[in-house]
């Protein structure tokens, strides 16, 4: 079985959706072809078209924009919504990951990967909403189940249970194990320290500027 | 002011009252996910490509109306490119609005939301995706929508003021 794994991401590097793939990889890793694709500008290539073809699964991994995906993102499923796909059963699976705590504020993005996978051929295999991307980078990997992103990395689990098993799921949201509050405090003390370390000052967030 | 924003290149649908088009002029540039629009230039995108300034204009709106193809459920990837490059319109802080976290305001003014979405065999499943979309755009704007329409073609258009 071949797996392709696509990075929906506008970064190349260092990007919450490229680390969830990671981790979603170690629990399938050495049972499956895995193939590491990524969709991180509007327009795609023969070759990534042509790479794809032959896979029997695709798993997207994207950050919400505006409740839905990356424009740049959209641009690729219309272009690979013509690929002729070799495998009649390919099925497609979601993870949508999102600044805000609520995992399924991410639910009409996994519904564009739903509706896609009906216009194309494809099988929709379900998906997973992740709340609280904006501390994924951060928190420490999971130990014995334990940690800020345990109930990420379970839901991760049982995704590719079923993704090797081609199962369907229903979309499942999740969040970091982290209090809302706590995680929204941290968020706007990171606001304030970037605009400072970019030379602002913290009142600088809240501007209305008039267009020249 | 209403404030339209179109993936049609030429624009011929009438409009009453004071208002802005922002449509396909020249190239646009995706939105990198760098937050400069908070953080370096609050309020205004960092990449100068004649689209920075959507923000702006959104905070002189009264009205946001989108004339766009429908893709899925979604806008076209030219209105979705200025929407993700425009999410300074809010502020980087968060509120909980109704149970769940949103981004706090960043002007006063109120966007009443309309759509026109135009495309050839339009599910109902897409157009009830695209009508939660809207929904969920207002109420990340802290706005409303007035309506969501759904039309066979860019032809059809062609009838209706805005």
């Amino acid at each position: 079985m071949k797996i392709a794994l696509i990075s929906g991401s506008p970064k190349v590097n260092n990007s919450v959706s490229g680390a969830l793939l990671k981790d979603l990889k170690s629990h399938l890793a050495k049972k499956a072809e895995i193939i590491e694709i990524g969709f991180h500008k509007t327009i795609l290539s023969e070759e990534v078209l042509e790479e794809l073809k032959d896979a029997d699964t695709l798993v997207f991994s994207c950050p919400l924009y505006v409740d839905g995906i990356p424009s740049h993102l959209l641009s690729c499923l219309i272009q690979l919504e013509k690929v002729s796909w070799q495998n009649p059963n390919i099925h497609t699976y979601g993870i949508v990951n999102c600044g805000f705590y609520e995992g399924i504020q991410a639910k009409f993005a996994l519904k564009l990967f739903e509706n896609w996978c009906a216009r194309s051929g494809c099988i929709f295999g379900g998906g997973v909403g992740i709340g609280g991307g904006g501390a994924l980078n951060a928190a420490p990997t999971v130990k014995n189940g334990h940690g800020p992103k345990a109930p990420i990395d379970k839901a991760l689990k049982i995704l590719a249970d079923n993704i090797i098993q081609q199962r369907t799921q229903e979309n499942h949201y999740v969040s970091v194990a982290f209090p809302r509050f706590l995680y929204r405090m941290a968020g706007q003390m990171g606001w304030r320290q970037m605009i400072k370390e970019n030379g602002g000052k913290a009142k600088d967030l809240g501007k209305r500027p008039d267009l020249l | 002011m209403k404030l339209i924003l179109t993936d049609m290149e030429h624009f011929n649908i009438p409009v009453e009252g004071e208002h802005k088009i922002i449509s396909p002029q020249g190239a646009i540039h995706p939105c990198t996910g760098c937050f400069g629009c908070w953080i370096k230039t609050p309020g205004k995108c960092v990449i100068h490509d004649g689209y920075e300034g959507t923000g702006i204009e959104m905070s002189k709106c009264t009205e946001l109306i989108i004339v766009s193809q429908c893709c899925y459920g979604s806008v076209s990837p030219f209105v979705k490119n200025v929407q993700d490059r425009a999410i300074s319109y809010v502020h980087p802080d968060f509120v909980i609005r109704k149970g769940e976290m949103h981004h706090k305001r960043r002007y006063q003014n109120v966007i009443s939301m309309s759509a026109y979405f135009y495309g050839e065999n339009i599910t109902d499943t897409e157009k009830e995706t695209a009508r939660n979309m809207m929904a969920a755009n207002a109420f990340n704007y802290d706005g409303v929508v007035k309506n969501v329409l759904f039309y066979d073609s860019v032809k059809e258009l062609e009838d209706i003021i805005l």
